[in-house]
Protein backbone atom coordinates (compact mmCIF):
# COMPACT_ATOMS: atom_id res chain seq x y z
CA UNK A 1 0.00 0.00 0.00
CA UNK A 2 1.42 3.35 -0.93
CA UNK A 3 1.37 6.21 1.51
CA UNK A 4 0.10 9.38 -0.14
CA UNK A 5 1.29 11.92 2.34
CA UNK A 6 1.41 14.82 -0.11
CA UNK A 7 -2.02 16.40 0.41
CA UNK A 8 -1.61 17.45 4.03
CA UNK A 9 2.12 16.86 4.11
CA UNK A 10 4.45 15.01 6.43
CA UNK A 11 6.75 17.11 8.62
CA UNK A 12 9.87 18.47 6.91
CA UNK A 13 12.58 19.14 9.51
CA UNK A 14 13.96 22.70 9.60
CA UNK A 15 14.93 25.63 11.79
CA UNK A 16 13.05 28.43 9.98
CA UNK A 17 10.91 31.03 11.73
CA UNK A 18 7.85 29.10 10.61
CA UNK A 19 9.23 25.87 12.06
CA UNK A 20 9.94 27.58 15.37
CA UNK A 21 6.69 29.56 15.60
CA UNK A 22 4.30 28.37 18.32
CA UNK A 23 1.56 26.03 17.18
CA UNK A 24 -1.23 28.31 18.40
CA UNK A 25 0.12 31.15 16.23
CA UNK A 26 0.34 28.99 13.12
CA UNK A 27 -3.11 27.54 13.75
CA UNK A 28 -4.60 31.02 14.27
CA UNK A 29 -2.94 32.25 11.06
CA UNK A 30 -4.44 29.33 9.08
CA UNK A 31 -7.91 30.02 10.50
CA UNK A 32 -7.71 33.79 9.95
CA UNK A 33 -6.33 33.55 6.41
CA UNK A 34 -8.87 30.88 5.46
CA UNK A 35 -11.72 32.93 6.93
CA UNK A 36 -10.44 35.99 5.09
CA UNK A 37 -10.41 34.41 1.63
CA UNK A 38 -13.61 32.40 2.13
CA UNK A 39 -15.43 35.32 3.76
CA UNK A 40 -14.49 38.14 1.40
CA UNK A 41 -14.40 36.14 -1.86
CA UNK A 42 -12.45 38.80 -3.71
CA UNK A 43 -9.86 37.84 -6.27
CA UNK A 44 -7.39 40.54 -5.15
CA UNK A 45 -7.55 39.38 -1.50
CA UNK A 46 -7.19 35.72 -2.48
CA UNK A 47 -4.18 36.47 -4.69
CA UNK A 48 -2.47 38.45 -1.91
CA UNK A 49 -3.09 35.69 0.68
CA UNK A 50 -1.98 32.99 -1.77
CA UNK A 51 1.22 34.96 -2.47
CA UNK A 52 1.79 35.31 1.29
CA UNK A 53 1.31 31.58 1.87
CA UNK A 54 3.66 30.68 -0.99
CA UNK A 55 6.25 33.17 0.20
CA UNK A 56 6.05 31.80 3.76
CA UNK A 57 6.59 28.29 2.43
CA UNK A 58 9.59 29.30 0.35
CA UNK A 59 11.10 31.33 3.22
CA UNK A 60 10.71 28.27 5.45
CA UNK A 61 13.03 26.47 3.03
CA UNK A 62 10.40 24.00 1.91
CA UNK A 63 10.96 24.49 -1.84
CA UNK A 64 8.34 25.14 -4.51
CA UNK A 65 8.03 21.45 -5.36
CA UNK A 66 7.19 20.50 -1.77
CA UNK A 67 4.76 23.37 -1.22
CA UNK A 68 2.90 22.88 -4.50
CA UNK A 69 2.90 19.06 -4.59
CA UNK A 70 -0.79 18.70 -3.64
CA UNK A 71 -1.75 20.82 -6.65
CA UNK A 72 -1.16 17.85 -8.97
CA UNK A 73 -3.45 15.61 -6.90
CA UNK A 74 -6.11 18.31 -6.63
CA UNK A 75 -5.88 19.50 -10.26
CA UNK A 76 -8.60 17.23 -11.76
CA UNK A 77 -11.14 18.22 -9.07
CA UNK A 78 -10.22 21.90 -9.26
CA UNK A 79 -10.45 21.84 -13.07
CA UNK A 80 -13.93 20.32 -13.03
CA UNK A 81 -15.04 22.71 -10.29
CA UNK A 82 -13.51 25.69 -12.07
CA UNK A 83 -15.08 24.75 -15.40
CA UNK A 84 -18.51 24.41 -13.79
CA UNK A 85 -18.19 27.75 -11.96
CA UNK A 86 -17.02 29.46 -15.15
CA UNK A 87 -20.05 28.09 -17.00
CA UNK A 88 -22.46 28.94 -14.17
CA UNK A 89 -21.05 32.16 -12.69
CA UNK A 90 -18.31 33.51 -14.91
CA UNK A 91 -14.54 33.47 -15.02
CA UNK A 92 -13.84 35.65 -11.97
CA UNK A 93 -16.03 33.57 -9.62
CA UNK A 94 -14.44 30.39 -10.97
CA UNK A 95 -10.97 31.80 -10.32
CA UNK A 96 -11.94 32.89 -6.78
CA UNK A 97 -13.47 29.51 -5.87
CA UNK A 98 -10.52 27.49 -7.19
CA UNK A 99 -7.86 29.77 -5.73
CA UNK A 100 -9.68 29.94 -2.35
CA UNK A 101 -9.60 26.15 -2.02
CA UNK A 102 -5.98 26.01 -3.10
CA UNK A 103 -5.02 28.77 -0.64
CA UNK A 104 -6.74 27.04 2.31
CA UNK A 105 -5.15 23.66 1.52
CA UNK A 106 -1.70 25.21 1.08
CA UNK A 107 -2.01 27.19 4.35
CA UNK A 108 -3.01 24.02 6.25
CA UNK A 109 -0.21 22.17 4.51
CA UNK A 110 2.37 24.71 5.67
CA UNK A 111 1.25 24.06 9.24
CA UNK A 112 1.68 20.29 8.96
CA UNK A 113 4.94 20.57 6.98
CA UNK A 114 6.53 22.72 9.70
CA UNK A 115 5.06 21.07 12.82
CA UNK A 116 5.98 17.62 14.11
CA UNK A 117 3.16 15.16 14.65
CA UNK A 118 3.94 15.10 18.37
CA UNK A 119 3.60 18.90 18.64
CA UNK A 120 0.29 18.70 16.79
CA UNK A 121 -0.79 15.94 19.15
CA UNK A 122 0.30 17.99 22.19
CA UNK A 123 -1.63 20.96 20.81
CA UNK A 124 -4.79 18.94 20.33
CA UNK A 125 -4.45 17.46 23.80
CA UNK A 126 -4.11 20.98 25.26
CA UNK A 127 -7.11 22.18 23.24
CA UNK A 128 -9.23 19.36 24.67
CA UNK A 129 -8.22 19.95 28.31
CA UNK A 130 -11.02 22.48 29.04
CA UNK A 131 -13.54 19.71 28.22
CA UNK A 132 -12.28 17.42 30.99
CA UNK A 133 -15.21 18.45 33.17
CA UNK A 134 -17.52 16.84 30.59
CA UNK A 135 -15.62 13.58 30.97
CA UNK A 136 -13.42 14.05 27.88
CA UNK A 137 -10.01 12.38 27.89
CA UNK A 138 -7.64 14.88 26.20
CA UNK A 139 -5.00 12.22 25.36
CA UNK A 140 -7.56 10.07 23.60
CA UNK A 141 -9.04 13.10 21.83
CA UNK A 142 -5.61 14.17 20.56
CA UNK A 143 -4.68 10.64 19.53
CA UNK A 144 -7.98 10.21 17.66
CA UNK A 145 -7.51 13.44 15.72
CA UNK A 146 -3.89 12.68 14.82
CA UNK A 147 -4.87 9.21 13.65
CA UNK A 148 -7.61 10.78 11.54
CA UNK A 149 -5.08 13.12 9.91
CA UNK A 150 -2.67 10.22 9.42
CA UNK A 151 -5.41 8.10 7.84
CA UNK A 152 -6.18 10.51 5.00
CA UNK A 153 -3.02 9.84 2.97
CA UNK A 154 -3.33 6.09 3.66
CA UNK A 155 -6.90 5.99 2.36
CA UNK A 156 -5.96 8.09 -0.68
CA UNK A 157 -3.19 5.58 -1.36
CA UNK A 158 -5.68 2.76 -1.02
CA UNK A 159 -8.01 4.42 -3.56
CA UNK A 160 -5.14 4.82 -6.05
CA UNK A 161 -4.06 1.18 -5.59
CA UNK A 162 -7.64 -0.04 -6.07
CA UNK A 163 -8.02 2.09 -9.21
CA UNK A 164 -4.76 0.64 -10.62
CA UNK A 165 -5.86 -2.91 -9.78
CA UNK A 166 -9.27 -2.31 -11.43
CA UNK A 167 -7.55 -0.85 -14.50
CA UNK A 168 -5.24 -3.88 -14.74
CA UNK A 169 -8.33 -6.11 -14.89
CA UNK A 170 -10.17 -3.85 -17.35
CA UNK A 171 -12.70 -2.84 -14.67
CA UNK A 172 -11.91 0.88 -14.47
CA UNK A 173 -15.50 1.78 -15.41
CA UNK A 174 -17.09 -0.45 -12.76
CA UNK A 175 -18.15 1.62 -9.71
CA UNK A 176 -18.41 -1.61 -7.69
CA UNK A 177 -14.85 -2.65 -8.51
CA UNK A 178 -13.63 0.82 -7.55
CA UNK A 179 -15.75 1.49 -4.47
CA UNK A 180 -16.12 -1.83 -2.63
CA UNK A 181 -12.39 -2.58 -2.16
CA UNK A 182 -11.80 0.98 -0.89
CA UNK A 183 -14.53 0.54 1.73
CA UNK A 184 -13.24 -2.90 2.73
CA UNK A 185 -9.68 -1.57 2.93
CA UNK A 186 -10.85 1.36 5.08
CA UNK A 187 -12.62 -0.97 7.54
CA UNK A 188 -9.62 -3.34 7.62
CA UNK A 189 -7.29 -0.38 8.17
CA UNK A 190 -9.43 0.89 11.06
CA UNK A 191 -9.39 -2.56 12.70
CA UNK A 192 -5.67 -2.96 12.13
CA UNK A 193 -4.94 0.47 13.62
CA UNK A 194 -7.13 -0.30 16.62
CA UNK A 195 -5.30 -3.57 17.15
CA UNK A 196 -1.90 -1.88 16.86
CA UNK A 197 -2.94 0.71 19.44
CA UNK A 198 -4.29 -1.97 21.80
CA UNK A 199 -1.12 -4.05 21.47
CA UNK A 200 0.96 -1.05 22.50
CA UNK A 201 -1.42 0.00 25.26
CA UNK A 202 -2.03 3.34 23.51
CA UNK A 203 -5.29 5.16 24.01
CA UNK A 204 -5.95 3.23 27.20
CA UNK A 205 -6.67 5.06 30.40
CA UNK A 206 -3.69 6.49 32.22
CA UNK A 207 -2.49 4.12 35.00
CA UNK A 208 -3.78 6.47 37.70
CA UNK A 209 -7.23 6.44 36.12
CA UNK A 210 -7.34 2.68 35.59
CA UNK A 211 -9.84 0.84 37.70
CA UNK A 212 -9.71 -2.94 37.65
CA UNK A 213 -12.93 -4.22 36.25
CA UNK A 214 -13.07 -7.47 38.22
CA UNK A 215 -13.79 -10.36 35.93
CA UNK A 216 -15.22 -8.20 33.17
CA UNK A 217 -13.31 -8.61 29.90
CA UNK A 218 -11.69 -5.39 28.69
CA UNK A 219 -11.86 -6.14 25.02
CA UNK B 1 12.14 -14.48 34.20
CA UNK B 2 8.43 -13.76 33.79
CA UNK B 3 5.83 -16.46 33.95
CA UNK B 4 3.06 -16.72 31.40
CA UNK B 5 0.36 -19.24 32.32
CA UNK B 6 -2.39 -20.75 30.20
CA UNK B 7 -5.01 -22.65 32.23
CA UNK B 8 -7.59 -24.64 30.30
CA UNK B 9 -7.60 -22.06 27.50
CA UNK B 10 -9.91 -22.35 24.52
CA UNK B 11 -10.70 -19.76 21.88
CA UNK B 12 -13.63 -20.01 19.51
CA UNK B 13 -15.22 -17.50 17.16
CA UNK B 14 -18.74 -17.33 15.74
CA UNK B 15 -19.18 -18.30 12.10
CA UNK B 16 -22.42 -17.10 10.46
CA UNK B 17 -24.82 -20.00 9.89
CA UNK B 18 -22.47 -22.58 11.45
CA UNK B 19 -21.19 -23.78 14.82
CA UNK B 20 -18.50 -21.70 16.49
CA UNK B 21 -15.08 -22.30 14.98
CA UNK B 22 -12.52 -23.58 17.48
CA UNK B 23 -9.20 -21.75 17.05
CA UNK B 24 -7.50 -23.15 20.15
CA UNK B 25 -8.58 -25.78 22.66
CA UNK B 26 -7.38 -27.26 25.92
CA UNK B 27 -4.19 -25.23 26.25
CA UNK B 28 -2.35 -25.63 29.58
CA UNK B 29 1.10 -24.09 29.61
CA UNK B 30 3.68 -22.53 31.91
CA UNK B 31 6.08 -20.40 29.90
CA UNK B 32 9.14 -19.14 31.77
CA UNK B 33 12.11 -19.92 29.54
CA UNK B 34 14.01 -16.93 28.09
CA UNK B 35 13.39 -17.89 24.42
CA UNK B 36 10.27 -19.76 23.36
CA UNK B 37 9.45 -20.45 19.72
CA UNK B 38 6.00 -21.34 18.43
CA UNK B 39 5.91 -23.21 15.12
CA UNK B 40 3.12 -24.72 13.08
CA UNK B 41 1.32 -24.54 9.76
CA UNK B 42 -0.56 -21.46 8.57
CA UNK B 43 -3.92 -21.31 10.34
CA UNK B 44 -2.84 -23.72 13.07
CA UNK B 45 -3.44 -21.19 15.88
CA UNK B 46 0.04 -19.73 16.45
CA UNK B 47 -1.03 -16.08 16.15
CA UNK B 48 -4.09 -16.68 18.34
CA UNK B 49 -1.87 -18.19 21.03
CA UNK B 50 0.49 -15.20 20.92
CA UNK B 51 -2.33 -12.63 20.92
CA UNK B 52 -3.68 -14.17 24.10
CA UNK B 53 -0.46 -13.30 25.92
CA UNK B 54 -0.88 -9.53 25.83
CA UNK B 55 -4.66 -9.61 25.93
CA UNK B 56 -5.24 -8.63 22.31
CA UNK B 57 -7.81 -11.39 22.49
CA UNK B 58 -9.22 -12.98 25.63
CA UNK B 59 -9.96 -16.71 25.91
CA UNK B 60 -13.49 -18.00 25.39
CA UNK B 61 -12.74 -20.43 28.23
CA UNK B 62 -9.96 -20.62 30.79
CA UNK B 63 -7.49 -17.96 31.77
CA UNK B 64 -4.18 -16.49 30.67
CA UNK B 65 -2.03 -14.73 33.27
CA UNK B 66 1.26 -12.87 33.06
CA UNK B 67 3.10 -12.79 36.38
CA UNK B 68 -0.26 -13.37 38.06
CA UNK B 69 -2.08 -10.60 36.14
CA UNK B 70 -5.14 -11.77 34.25
CA UNK B 71 -5.29 -10.68 30.60
CA UNK B 72 -9.08 -10.68 30.95
CA UNK B 73 -9.50 -8.34 33.88
CA UNK B 74 -6.14 -6.53 33.97
CA UNK B 75 -5.46 -6.20 30.26
CA UNK B 76 -4.00 -2.70 30.35
CA UNK B 77 -1.56 -3.67 33.12
CA UNK B 78 -0.55 -6.75 31.13
CA UNK B 79 0.01 -4.69 27.96
CA UNK B 80 2.35 -2.36 29.82
CA UNK B 81 4.51 -5.41 30.57
CA UNK B 82 4.14 -7.32 27.32
CA UNK B 83 5.25 -5.77 24.02
CA UNK B 84 3.86 -7.17 20.78
CA UNK B 85 5.50 -7.09 17.35
CA UNK B 86 3.32 -7.84 14.32
CA UNK B 87 4.42 -9.69 11.17
CA UNK B 88 3.83 -6.61 9.02
CA UNK B 89 5.41 -3.53 10.59
CA UNK B 90 3.01 -1.29 8.68
CA UNK B 91 0.23 -2.81 10.80
CA UNK B 92 2.04 -1.54 13.84
CA UNK B 93 3.42 1.87 12.93
CA UNK B 94 0.66 4.43 13.30
CA UNK B 95 2.57 7.70 12.82
CA UNK B 96 4.03 9.08 9.57
CA UNK B 97 7.68 8.97 10.68
CA UNK B 98 9.79 6.79 12.95
CA UNK B 99 10.60 9.59 15.36
CA UNK B 100 6.91 10.39 15.85
CA UNK B 101 6.04 6.75 16.36
CA UNK B 102 8.72 6.23 19.01
CA UNK B 103 7.61 9.44 20.74
CA UNK B 104 4.04 8.17 20.67
CA UNK B 105 5.15 5.01 22.48
CA UNK B 106 6.84 7.15 25.13
CA UNK B 107 3.89 9.53 25.70
CA UNK B 108 2.35 7.55 28.56
CA UNK B 109 5.60 7.37 30.52
CA UNK B 110 7.36 10.63 29.67
CA UNK B 111 5.04 13.63 29.89
CA UNK B 112 7.61 16.38 29.29
CA UNK B 113 8.00 17.08 25.57
CA UNK B 114 11.75 17.75 25.51
CA UNK B 115 12.54 14.73 27.71
CA UNK B 116 10.38 12.60 25.44
CA UNK B 117 12.18 13.93 22.38
CA UNK B 118 15.56 13.16 23.95
CA UNK B 119 14.43 9.67 24.98
CA UNK B 120 13.19 8.98 21.43
CA UNK B 121 16.58 10.13 20.03
CA UNK B 122 18.34 7.66 22.32
CA UNK B 123 16.07 4.78 21.30
CA UNK B 124 16.47 5.56 17.59
CA UNK B 125 20.25 5.86 17.98
CA UNK B 126 20.40 2.51 19.84
CA UNK B 127 18.69 0.84 16.89
CA UNK B 128 20.80 2.70 14.29
CA UNK B 129 17.72 4.47 12.99
CA UNK B 130 18.55 8.09 13.79
CA UNK B 131 19.31 9.02 10.18
CA UNK B 132 15.98 7.58 9.06
CA UNK B 133 13.98 9.07 11.93
CA UNK B 134 12.27 11.79 9.89
CA UNK B 135 11.67 9.76 6.74
CA UNK B 136 8.16 8.60 5.92
CA UNK B 137 7.64 5.03 7.13
CA UNK B 138 6.61 4.21 3.55
CA UNK B 139 10.07 5.18 2.28
CA UNK B 140 11.85 2.71 4.57
CA UNK B 141 12.86 -0.80 3.46
CA UNK B 142 11.11 -3.83 4.96
CA UNK B 143 14.08 -4.49 7.26
CA UNK B 144 14.22 -0.88 8.43
CA UNK B 145 10.48 -0.89 9.11
CA UNK B 146 10.68 -4.07 11.17
CA UNK B 147 13.62 -2.64 13.09
CA UNK B 148 11.60 0.52 13.72
CA UNK B 149 8.57 -1.53 14.84
CA UNK B 150 10.83 -3.30 17.33
CA UNK B 151 12.23 0.04 18.49
CA UNK B 152 8.74 1.47 19.11
CA UNK B 153 7.83 -1.54 21.25
CA UNK B 154 11.13 -1.81 23.12
CA UNK B 155 11.19 1.96 23.80
CA UNK B 156 8.96 1.36 26.81
CA UNK B 157 11.09 -1.56 28.11
CA UNK B 158 8.50 -4.33 28.32
CA UNK B 159 9.32 -7.36 30.49
CA UNK B 160 8.23 -9.77 27.75
CA UNK B 161 8.38 -9.40 23.99
CA UNK B 162 5.89 -11.34 21.89
CA UNK B 163 6.67 -11.39 18.17
CA UNK B 164 4.33 -12.86 15.57
CA UNK B 165 6.47 -14.11 12.67
CA UNK B 166 8.84 -11.13 12.86
CA UNK B 167 11.04 -12.28 9.96
CA UNK B 168 8.45 -13.71 7.56
CA UNK B 169 8.29 -10.64 5.29
CA UNK B 170 12.03 -10.02 5.29
CA UNK B 171 14.78 -11.04 2.88
CA UNK B 172 17.50 -13.37 4.11
CA UNK B 173 19.92 -10.63 5.21
CA UNK B 174 17.30 -8.65 7.13
CA UNK B 175 15.81 -11.84 8.56
CA UNK B 176 19.21 -12.78 10.00
CA UNK B 177 19.73 -9.22 11.29
CA UNK B 178 16.36 -9.12 13.10
CA UNK B 179 16.85 -12.70 14.34
CA UNK B 180 20.21 -11.76 15.91
CA UNK B 181 18.73 -8.66 17.49
CA UNK B 182 15.91 -10.69 19.02
CA UNK B 183 18.38 -13.24 20.39
CA UNK B 184 20.37 -10.53 22.16
CA UNK B 185 17.39 -8.91 23.91
CA UNK B 186 17.39 -9.03 27.70
CA UNK B 187 13.60 -9.56 27.72
CA UNK B 188 11.84 -12.89 27.70
CA UNK B 189 10.97 -13.57 24.05
CA UNK B 190 8.04 -15.61 22.79
CA UNK B 191 7.84 -15.72 19.00
CA UNK B 192 6.20 -17.62 16.19
CA UNK B 193 8.12 -18.37 13.03
CA UNK B 194 8.35 -20.50 9.90
CA UNK B 195 12.13 -20.10 9.98
CA UNK B 196 13.27 -23.35 11.57
CA UNK B 197 16.87 -22.09 11.90
CA UNK B 198 15.59 -19.22 14.04
CA UNK B 199 13.33 -21.56 16.03
CA UNK B 200 16.25 -23.95 16.62
CA UNK B 201 18.01 -21.30 18.72
CA UNK B 202 15.11 -21.12 21.20
CA UNK B 203 15.20 -22.82 24.61
CA UNK B 204 11.82 -24.42 24.08
CA UNK B 205 9.54 -24.97 21.10
CA UNK B 206 5.78 -25.40 21.01
CA UNK B 207 4.43 -27.10 17.90
CA UNK B 208 0.85 -26.04 17.29
CA UNK B 209 -1.41 -28.12 15.10
CA UNK B 210 -5.14 -27.71 14.59
CA UNK B 211 -5.53 -25.45 17.64
CA UNK B 212 -3.69 -27.75 20.05
CA UNK B 213 -0.15 -28.03 21.38
CA UNK B 214 1.00 -31.08 19.43
CA UNK B 215 4.52 -31.09 20.85
CA UNK B 216 6.28 -29.17 23.60
CA UNK B 217 9.97 -29.64 24.17
CA UNK B 218 13.56 -28.92 23.19
CA UNK B 219 14.43 -27.56 19.75
CA UNK B 220 15.89 -30.64 18.11
CA UNK B 221 13.09 -33.01 19.04
CA UNK B 222 10.37 -30.42 18.39
CA UNK B 223 11.66 -29.56 14.91
CA UNK B 224 12.00 -33.25 14.12
CA UNK B 225 8.40 -33.77 15.21
CA UNK B 226 7.22 -30.79 13.13
CA UNK B 227 9.00 -32.02 10.00
CA UNK B 228 7.30 -35.40 10.42
CA UNK B 229 3.94 -33.69 11.07
CA UNK B 230 4.27 -31.49 7.98
CA UNK B 231 5.10 -34.47 5.78
CA UNK B 232 2.10 -36.40 7.09
CA UNK B 233 4.15 -38.85 9.13
CA UNK B 234 2.40 -38.19 12.45
CA UNK B 235 -0.89 -39.90 13.19
CA UNK B 236 -3.52 -37.77 15.01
Amino acid sequence: MRGHAHLLGAYVPGQSLLHRAPLWLKFTAVVVLSALVLGLRQLEVTLVVLALVLAAGLLAGLGAGTVLRPFRAMAPVLLVLGAFQWWANGLEVAAVVVLDILTCVLAARLLTLTTTGQRLLDGMVSAAKPFRFLGADPERFGLTLSLMVRSIPYLLGSAVDVRDAAKARGLERSPRALLMPVIINAVAYARQTGEALSARGLGEKHPKQTADAGAKPES
Amino acid sequence: MSLVSFDGVSVSVPVPGQDRKQLLSGIDLRLNEPRIAVIGANGSGKSTLLRLINGLIVPSRGEVTVNGLSTRSQGSKVRRRVGFVFTDPLSQLVMPTGREDVELSLRAGVRDRSSRHAAAERVLADFGLLELADQSIYDLSGGERQLLALATVLAVSPEILVADEPTTLLDLRNGIRIGRLLEELPQQLIFSTHDLDLAARADRILVIDDGKVAYDGGPEAAIGFYRKLASGGVQH
